[in-house]
């Protein structure tokens, strides 16, 4: 079952403020992410059968009924809405899990819809298992997991070899030929795709039908690892009982919050499991041991709230207290007033990224290397030398008075802007024609980026220099045009002035507000939220951007979407806290005016998006 | 058609409607002579750029410029391999987005059936239906044509909400001859001050609601100028 169906199933599935103690016990404790929903509010909101009517429950019925069991939706599940529903994800070496636990009502019910289940085990420690192909279900009293267990290809790779090769076999690809792998050039189009995929074969049996080829070989031990490895998750869940809730306090404690929703992510876990760092993990442990030290505490917890015309999300980033240094000194950055006033008020979208990384980087150098500078590697020494060395000789005044780290952006809807074009023009005599540069106009999204800058004089010399290389770039006094800078048509405008540096290609902003909006910058009202908030500030609104949306570029069903959203949309905020060495809070606001549920409301989102995004 | 301007016509052109396109037959009195047939993008540079760096749109691919050059030169190959057709040139300006095919033919049939065993080669499909029809009749000394059908039915799927960049995009069509022109019946159609090339031209909102406004029968003088 894919891991987004199983998210649209949450999604679709929220909300409550009661709940029952029993789906969660159910959620291994490999799971590095986990989304939870409280179904009966939601349920009070939206009734199942209004919810089986949006268009993403198409798919996820596709997931959950087979060719037998057409025309069931979800309310024939048999689902118990009095607990929550719970989906997860986790990636370990060996395997990775996915799958949801959920309450059951009617284990009938759910055998109608799941009928391709067969029983495994009848009482394994007081629970029944079931299995189809790689899924498994698992009743314990009256909550179930319906769980999919897949090892890694890398694993399922690494013991298929091992067995091959001891039993004196030679490398199973020497059979491929060298002209197989020359490539013409050709594109290959979808009919001649199908004609030659019709002449391959799966791969060829064995002369001796009693010894397996190494693919079947590979399923053999895929099959073998995926039981093995389903065997330990019960084991560790039923029998010993131990699962995400009981075994991580951080989850166990989130779990029991009053919100609608709960968002659960263990980044040092996903840190652990991350294939890139395979490298780190075998020629270098005791640097892969330190690195995990400092991302060890760094998991991000959530709630979700529904309340009246608004949808909140408080997110919690904590993390231990080396990285959390880091994040401190970077943090601590004085706002940049003058961002406020490049940012016109009519903008649909902006934000604010407030962060001082001379202090981080600073900071990241004295914990950093002392761990680099214990590795005793010949390769890393080089490295901590040419660091040393770095750090001792560049200008870091200069570095950091070009980019401070603070930056900001904003939206400002689609413009008409200047454009050059080849037309044709004809002779009356003969009317023979000929090619001209002409002006033309084209619609393009308005987008603006700046950073803080104590060093002006830096990207001065830099363009200066370019503009003496190419006649594409030309000071123009208050700012420099550089054409043709987008999309080989458009021009980019830098504007470097009052301590910032501003990439624009609103020829606007260039040309009449270079030293800021006026009366025409951000209201005071938002100006305030901007500074209040921590590192960053964002906002935007959802109604204005969709009426300046390029509808052109979509079909009509997506453009009927999107007009239906006009009018009722409302606005998103993201507000940050100070950030400690513990952890940084994040607030997202979605605010909106209109008489139907906050519930309705952002399943109908949920739904545009689908929609507009499939 | 050409298999540059199916390229065309079903990627860019359908998602981008500001578009010049100049139709040119120069036609000896033998029935032979050179068809030039250019597109030009430039106008609408920003909006055929975005939408190369898209992998689809509207449910649909959108190809490489390197599978449309290779997409090109096989038509100029297939096209050049033809009976009667011969000096395939395609010039193709990725900068501005503008593609000129010229070709010179013996007689507007050779010309007609070279693009139509072409096409139909490269598309895979046994027939067309679209490619049925003849635009062009030549008894030498009158001139019968039109636009190919296909061009009319690709424009007849643009999108009505795009009407005022359906009135920046121009069809001209210009025919000319070696004796001079005696009189046409298209009452828009203009002649040449030499009176040797008539022109006809529209915008492409026009030629989406009629698509007989560039048909056009040119009768020659008979004596040569």
């Amino acid at each position: 079952m894919k891991f987004k169906s199983l998210f649209l199933i949450a999604l679709l599935l929220n909300i409550s403020i009661l709940f029952s103690q029993s789906s969660e016990y159910l959620i291994p404790k490999d799971a590095v992410t986990v989304f939870s929903i409280n179904n009966i509010s939601l349920l009070q909101k939206v009734s199942v059968d209004e919810l089986i009517t949006y268009d993403f429950m198409e798919e996820v019925h596709q997931e959950l009924f087979d060719g037998s069991t057409t025309g069931k939706t979800l309310k024939d599940l048999g689902l118990d809405f009095n607990q929550k529903l719970n989906v997860f994800y986790g990636k370990g070496l060996k395997n990775e899990i996915s799958g949801f636990s959920f309450g059951v009502k009617s284990k009938e019910q759910l055998f109608n819809v799941f009928d391709d289940f067969e029983i495994l085990h009848k009482d394994f420690h007081g629970a029944q298992v079931y299995g189809s192909f790689f899924n498994n279900l698992i009743i314990r009293n009256e909550s179930a997991l319906l769980i999919r267990v897949e090892p890694t290809m890398e694993f399922i790779d690494q013991v298929t070899d091992s067995i091959w090769y001891s039993r004196g076999n030679e490398s199973p690809f020497d059979y491929v030929q060298q002209e197989d792998l020359t490539d013409d050039g050709e594109i290959m189009d979808e009919q001649i795709y199908d004609e030659n995929n019709e002449q391959l074969a799966f791969p060829e049996a064995s002369d001796d039908p009693n010894v397996k080829n190494y693919y079947e070989l590979r399923d053999s031990v895929q099959q073998a690892i995926q039981l093995e490895q389903l065997d330990v998750i019960l084991h560790e869940l039923i029998e010993k009982k131990e699962n995400l809730t009981t075994s991580d306090l951080r989850f166990g404690e989130q779990i029991q919050h009053d919100s609608e929703g709960i968002f659960y992510m263990d980044n040092s876990r996903n840190l652990e499991k991350a294939n890139g760092l395979w490298y780190f993990q075998t020629i270098l442990p005791t640097l892969y041991q330190d690195i995990q030290e400092l991302y060890t505490g760094n998991v991000i917890l959530g709630d979700m709230f529904l309340r009246d015309n608004s949808v909140e999300f408080v997110l919690d980033a904590r993390y231990g207290e080396k990285l959390g240094s880091i994040y401190e000194q970077m943090n601590d950055s004085r706002f940049d007033k003058n961002v406020l006033k490049y940012i016109p008020e009519s903008s649909t979208g902006y934000f604010t990224y407030n962060i001082n990384l001379r202090k981080a980087y600073e900071k990241a150098y004295d914990v950093v290397m002392p761990i680099l500078m214990d590795e005793k590697n010949a390769q890393i020494a080089m490295n901590v030398l040419t660091i040393e060395l770095l750090n001792e000789y560049i200008n870091k005044d200069a570095l950091f008075g070009t980019y401070k780290g603070s930056m900001f952006g904003y939206f400002n809807g689609i413009k008409k802007i200047k454009t050059k074009k080849i037309e044709f023009f004809y002779n009356e005599e003969t009317f023979e024609y000929g090619e001209r540069e002409a002006e033309a106009e084209e619609e393009m999204p308005i987008f603006t980026l700046g950073i803080s800058i104590d060093r002006d004089d830096i990207p001065e010399k830099i363009m200066k220099h370019l503009g003496r290389l190419t006649s594409k770039i030309k000071n123009m006094g208050d700012y420099w045009r550089m054409d043709n800078a987008i999309l080989d048509a458009a021009p980019i405008y830098l504007i470097n002035k009052n301590g910032l540096l501003i990439l624009t290609n609103d020829e606007d902003l260039a040309v009449n507000h270079s030293n800021g909006y006026g009366k025409e910058k951000l209201a005071k009202i938002n100006v305030k939220k901007a500074k209040k908030s921590g590192f960053m500030y964002g906002a935007v609104d959802i109604s204005e951007t969709l009426n300046r949306f390029p509808t052109d570029i979509l079909n009509p069903r997506q453009n009927e979407m999107i007009q239906s959203l006009k009018g009722k949309s409302g606005k998103l905020e993201l507000t940050s806290s100070e950030t400690t060495k513990s952890h940084t809070s994040f607030n997202i606001t979605y605010a909106y005016e209109g008489k139907e549920s906050s519930a309705k409301h952002l399943l109908d989102l949920i739904n545009t998006i689908y929609v507009v995004s499939k | 058609m050409p298999k540059l301007i199916f390229i065309l016509f079903l990627t860019l052109f359908s998602v981008s409607s500001c578009i010049e396109i100049v139709d040119d037959l120069s036609l000896k009195s033998d029935g032979s002579g050179t068809f030039k047939y250019s597109i030009n993008l430039s106008s609408s540079k920003i909006k055929v750029n975005s939408i190369l760096a898209l992998d689809s749109i509207d449910g649909k691919r959108v190809p490489s410029i390197e599978e449309i050059k290779q997409k090109i030169q096989q038509f100029v190959k297939t096209l050049d391999s033809q009976n009667g057709l011969s000096n395939v040139k395609v010039e193709e300006n990725y900068t501005d987005f503008i593609f000129k095919f010229q070709c010179d033919f013996t007689s507007v049939l050779t010309l007609q059936e070279g693009l139509k065993q072409s096409i139909v080669i490269l598309s895979k499909e046994k027939s067309l239906t679209q490619l049925e029809h003849n635009w062009l009749t030549w008894d030498g000394n009158k001139l019968v044509r039109s636009i190919p059908e296909i061009t009319g039915k690709k424009i007849n799927e643009l999108n009505d909400s795009d009407i005022e960049l359906l009135r920046k995009g121009t069809y001209t069509s210009i025919t000319r001859f070696d004796k001079a022109v005696e009189k046409c019946e298209n009452q828009a159609a203009q002649l040449s001050k030499s009176k040797m090339a008539v022109m006809v031209k529209t915008d492409t909102y026009r030629l989406k609601e009629n698509q007989d406004i560039l048909e056009n029968t040119i009768y020659l003088t008979t004596s040569k100028n």
